[in-house]
């Protein structure tokens, strides 16, 4: 199993809204479904965990089907933040997003707490989040994903 | 950094990487090497090249360094090149290629998967030449490279290595020889292969793997001993080739011959085999993944990682044989430390119990549950260890619960193994699993075995062979606690599937972790496990009496000789009366009885070859048929009382006979049945079943019945009827006979049974037992399983008797049962019962069962089903409603809850839309949906909107006559007569319009319902 880089190694649990240029190695519990952007792009959303918990992450086009469950990937640097949609905290990758498979199978990990859970909390923020954030034309985008893979689930939320 | 970064990266020579991999350093460092290599022989001729290099090796260590490992990865990268690579290479090392050796290694170890074709091709190559060159530590290379030979894989890729590699090892068996464990290793190796090239286009490479398996085991057998007696465990897989055969004479009865020092077969059997040898037949990848598993993951986390390993290496057919391997790797090889024994982590009988409830063949589960307990068979407290029996008895103790039938069946095997693993041995064996018991109870590893022997969970049959075999393991030192804890069991059932982290279950004492098992969770696609005796070679003795007759008195041994020389049957009869009248005789010594037995049983061998039935069923031919000698001892039972002493005395001697030749057993059934002798006397085989060492009528009749089926699939069918109707005890309730019949009758054979039930001579079903068989046929092959079907339906027993077997039928897991009972339920009048069982049914949108039925009565019986219906939905109007998950389907209480009532009704209604089906105009089927509208939430209102909007327009079906084809409409229940008018319905409004359906329905004006639930008594 490869070790993690000098660089300091964050935990999904201290992953915030609003973190950048965040540094983890996690393995892929599952891949979820797969959508495509308007220009084509395919993205997929991938449940990862590390030992602190999981959380949701988009994955780009080749790289994403690549990814099998099992993996262990590390994530630097590169063009990524973490934000949240309808107070679920999710993991974004840009385009050729700083991936690196180094390994497989040989990670324990915790599956709970889902950080990609919606918390209220978080969702209060939400708005104020939403602006900060540079890559607006990226978030619209995975909102749209999310919007589409949640509606089924956001719906039951609104029933009950 | 650039976003396209990661798709610049250059693809290596060496490894098949992805834009998704991460760099390697290895490949990395060897393509750095090559480039000084290159950098230094640039533009020059050969010999200069030769001297740039060697000048530059002796400027020191690393340069050496980097020369030898660029050459190396020219050598696997360049085939072109690679002759003269490997020369340079051969010529410049000063450390007898160590450096290299190394690197192989690790590529071996780490790499080998992600090789490049052309690399992985030249790697073999170059091992070859390493070989040739006779390189120091060239075996070691070798042996790690027939590691990387992956067992149950018949991809090309595996199957080109593992001829590759014995390529290398017959090229070169002079050097091969000399390194007693590379023959060893090699030899265990290719006899685990074997078992996988048994098919048509493998059989060249077979032959080859035999040839050089045979060589070494003749020329070199006892570093082939060495191996232990898992080497036993592979040649007995292989003994059906020929020249395994041939070696097996030789192990068995002239030891010598294979090597002076090989005193015979028990000489390997009590030796523990090695770890070395348990460990070089799992790949590196697959020992990383399993030691990972056991070492770090912990209990109840596993699932994902179980999913992983069996997506890599369990999923095709092939690889069930794998399972075998692994399971004595874990036995034999994972001892963790007793720290991460007291820890949480993952126990290795859950690792085994997934192993095993994840089987899908029974030649797989077979041996599988045979390298569980290989170590018990000849154990021994001095030589042996507890770690290695350990698995097998913690494996059964806790599966008790949650999957008994796993536990049974592993019960089942410990028994039968004894007498049948090799006959000779059998004392042994016995001692073997006895020692194995008495010493976990001495190391703790259970305090009681009785709450495993003794359990009401394992059926009566089991229980009583368990308390024969194991009298002393059986007694319970405090009956109360274990009433207690079976009590607790049905209760936390339920509650496994849903809640993994729901505590100990555990009361009795375990060595390990006590949390809740998890090892089969993964609910819909397991199948259990099924309870089959075990099907074990049997290795035959040739017919010899020499060792024996001395034993005999003098009148006797003349007897046996005068049978042995005896040329014709008629001849060898009379002889045998005499032997017979001999033993009747007073004066004839019991102890003779044995010995006598052992002659017999070899002189009669040859009959006990061949089919018994003949081919034509004739009265003159069957007659002829029992006319062999050893139908001699029958016929004089037959002829004799039950109270005259002889009668005792010939039976002791079959039972002696029996236990030499088990297939006296059904030869007798067959003379009871076949000859006009023995007419009406079929008793007589419950006397000989209890003189037997078995000693009960059940397991006699089982056992010989499975003997019959292995050897003779006619007699078999032949047998079934008297059998059926003679001991209606032992058979009716025994899913196993039954099994044993449908596992082996071709069509035609099930159409005569068929025939022979309609007729009335035989009846396999019985009111009280038949559900319990048809739950078992569940887990059967598919033809097996139509077949029961067929025999079932052969007999006129009601659908209500077995109706609740729905509970047990899972969508997709049985499709055999379910549409066997879709086409017969479809010829039935719809009871309360069966709508009930219909309605509980889980919903899933691809299981169509219910819908199809309920549709086909929608049409035939609209009335009674409407009435039904309407009684079930009111029934569960008022419990408290959850959401009804898939999961929970895999409980066996399926509970039927409002939801799913709706859910199928909505199903039905939607198949029925744009049909002239007037079912849902009918007014009890209105009156309980205005009932249901009435108190459910809005959630639900919600969601069946479409199908509340029928009852909508229902106002009252006195004032207005449905459009209903019925006219006998209100035959509904008296009390739903009542109009009262339940309160809290007023201001209902459903705002989904009503869909195309309406066409068919009546054209009430839409408008507000007026609570006029008919129903309302039974509301709030």
């Amino acid at each position: 199993m490869a070790n993690p880089t000098a660089e300091a190694l964050f935990l999904i649990k201290d992953v915030k809204p609003g973190s950048k240029n965040l540094n983890i190695v996690f393995i892929v519990l599952e891949i979820g479904r797969v959508t495509k952007t308007k220009d084509g792009h395919e993205v997929r959303s991938c449940k990862v965990a590390d030992k602190s918990g999981s959380i949701a992450i988009s994955v780009w086009d080749e790289l994403g089907s690549l990814i099998q469950a099992g993996d262990i990937i590390r994530l630097t640097r590169g063009y990524r933040y973490a934000s949240i949609w309808k107070g679920c905290l999710t993991l974004y990758t840009g385009r050729g997003g700083d991936l690196q498979k180094i390994g497989e199978f040989c990670m324990v990990y915790s599956e709970v707490p889902n950080f990609s859970e919606p918390n209220p909390d978080l969702q209060a923020q939400s708005n104020q989040q939403n602006k900060s954030v540079s890559h607006r034309r990226l978030h619209e985008y995975v909102m749209k994903v999310r919007r589409s893979t949640d509606k089924h689930e956001y719906m039951f939320y609104s029933v009950s | 950094m650039e976003p396209s970064a990661a798709k610049a990266k250059p693809q290596g020579r060496l490894l098949v990487s992805t834009p998704l991999d991460a760099k390697d350093e290895l490949e990395e460092r060897l393509e750095r090497c090559v480039g000084i290599v290159q950098s230094l022989t640039n533009g020059l001729s050969e010999r200069e090249a030769n001297d740039a290099l060697t000048a530059n090796v002796c400027k020191g260590q690393q340069q050496h360094e980097d020369v030898c490992l660029g050459l190396f990865c020219l050598v696997l990268t360049e085939p072109n090149q690679a002759q003269r690579s490997y020369r340079d290479l051969t010529l410049l090392s000063r450390d007898g290629m160590n450096g290299v050796l190394v690197k192989i290694n690790q590529i071996l170890m780490e790499k080998f998967l992600k090789l490049q074709d052309v690399s992985r091709t030249q790697l073999v190559w170059l091992v070859r030449e390493l070989v040739k060159s006779g390189v120091m530590g060239a075996d070691g290379v070798l042996m790690t490279l027939m590691k990387q030979i992956a067992g149950g894989d018949l991809s090309s890729k595996n199957l080109w290595l593992a001829e590759s590699v014995l390529d290398v090892l017959l090229d070169q068996k002079e050097w091969v020889v000399k390194s007693g464990m590379l023959v060893a290793m090699a030899v265990y190796t290719y006899l685990r292969l074997l078992v996988d090239h048994g098919t048509t286009p493998l059989l060249v490479l077979r032959q080859k793997e035999v040839d050089f398996c045979i060589a070494m085991l003749r020329e070199r057998f006892m570093d082939c001993a060495v191996i232990g007696r898992d080497l036993v465990r592979l040649l007995q897989n292989v003994a059906r080739i020929p020249e395994m055969e041939l070696l097996w004479k030789d192990l068995l009865h002239n030891p010598a011959a294979l090597s002076p020092q090989f005193t015979g077969l028990l000489q390997l059997l009590t030796a523990r085999t090695s770890r070395k040898f348990l460990a070089c037949r799992l790949t590196p990848d697959m020992e990383t993944k399993l030691l990972f598993m056991t070492s770090r993951v912990r209990f109840g986390q596993q699932k994902r990682y179980q999913e992983w390993f069996q997506r890599q290496y369990l999923s095709t057919a092939e690889s069930q044989s794998l399972r075998c391997d692994l399971i004595r790797y874990i036995c034999g090889v994972v001892h963790p430390s007793n720290e991460v024994l007291s820890s949480d982590i993952l126990p290795r009988w859950a690792i085994i119990g997934w192993l095993l409830t994840t089987c899908t063949s029974n030649v797989a589960a077979s041996n599988a549950k045979l390298a569980l307990f290989y170590d018990w068979l000849f154990f021994s407290p001095e030589k042996d260890s507890i770690m290695n029996i350990e698995p097998a008895i913690l494996v059964m103790h806790h599966s008790m619960k949650p999957h008994p039938a796993i536990t049974a069946t592993l019960l089942d095997f410990m028994c039968r193994i004894i007498p049948h693993f090799f006959p000779p041995l059998e004392s042994q064996v016995r001692q073997g699993v006895f020692n194995s018991l008495t010493f976990i109870m001495e190391k703790r590893v259970l305090a009681h075995l009785a709450p495993l022997f003794d359990n009401p969970k394992l059926d009566r049959e089991l229980r009583s062979m368990l308390r024969e075999r194991f009298p002393e393991f059986c007694t319970s030192p405090s009956p109360p606690t274990e009433v207690k804890m079976e009590e607790s069991v049905s209760l936390e059932m339920d509650n496994h599937v849903l809640d993994k982290e729901d505590g100990c279950y555990d009361t009795t004492e375990a060595a390990f972790s006590d949390d809740e098992e998890e090892v089969n969770n993964k609910g819909k696609k397991q199948r259990e496990f099924r309870f089959q005796p075990i099907k074990e070679e049997i290795i035959e003795e040739p017919a010899d009496i020499t060792p024996f007759q001395d034993q005999l008195e003098d009148v006797m041994k003349e007897k046996v000789l005068q049978l042995q020389k005896a040329s014709d049957a008629e001849n060898q009869c009379e002889v045998m009366q005499e032997i017979v009248d001999l033993i009747l005789e007073d004066d004839f010594d019991p102890e003779q009885m044995s010995t006598l037995a052992s002659c017999l049983a070899e002189l009669f061998k040859g009959h006990f070859r061949g089919d018994v039935l003949p081919d034509d069923i004739t009265e003159e031919s069957l007659e002829e048929s029992v006319c062999k000698p050893v139908c001699l001892v029958f016929r004089n039972l037959c002829t004799m009382q039950e109270d005259n002493s002889g009668f005792s005395v010939l039976l002791d001697m079959l039972a002696e006979l029996y236990q030499k030749q088990p297939k006296i057993g059904y030869h007798l059934l067959y003379y009871l049945k076949a000859s006009k002798a023995a007419m009406g006397k079929m008793s007589l085989y419950e006397s000989f079943a209890q003189a037997t060492a078995l000693g009960d009528l059940h397991t006699c009749l089982m056992m010989d019945m499975k003997a019959c089926q292995e050897d003779d699939v006619r007699l078999l069918c032949y047998l079934t009827p008297s059998i059926y109707s003679q001991f209606p005890d032992e058979t009716l309730r025994s899913g196993e006979l039954l099994n044993m019949i449908v596992a082996v009758i071709d069509s035609t054979q099930l159409q005569e049974l068929m025939c022979h039930v309609m007729m009335g001579n035989l009846v396999m079903f019985r009111k009280d037992s038949v559900l319990n068989i048809l739950i078992q046929s569940l887990d059967w092959e598919t033809f097996e399983q139509y077949s029961t079907w067929q025999l079932f339906l052969a007999h006129s027993i009601a659908m209500e008797t077995i109706i609740p077997i729905l509970h047990h039928l899972k969508y997709k897991e049985h499709p055999e049962a379910l549409s066997c009972l879709l086409l017969q339920l479809r010829r039935e009048k719809p009871s309360e019962d069966m709508v009930k069982m219909v309605l509980s049914r889980p919903c899933h949108h691809d299981d169509q069962f219910t819908t199809s039925i309920l549709r086909h009565w929608a049409s035939k019986h609209d009335d009674t089903l409407a009435e039904h219906i309407k009684t079930q939905l009111i029934k569960n109007n008022n419990q408290p409603r959850k959401r009804q998950s898939l999961r929970s389907s895999s409980s066996k209480l399926a509970q039927l809850t409002l939801e799913q009532i709706l859910e199928h009704l909505d199903n039905l209604r939607l198949s029925l839309t744009h049909t002239k089906n007037s079912f849902f105009s009918q007014t009890p089927i209105l009156q309980a949906l205005q009932h249901v509208q009435a108190s459910c939430d809005e959630a639900h209102k919600m969601r069946y909107s479409d199908l509340f909007a029928l009852a909508e327009e229902y106002e009252d079906f006195q004032s207005k006559p449905l459009k209903s084809r019925r006219k006998a409409a209100p035959a509904s229940s008296p009390r739903s007569r009542k109009g009262a008018a339940p309160p809290a319905t007023e201001e209902e409004s459903v705002s989904s319009s009503a869909s195309e359906e309406e066409d068919s329905k009546p054209k009430a004006p839409k408008r507000k319902r007026k609570g006029s639930s008919a129903v309302g008594s039974d509301s709030d």
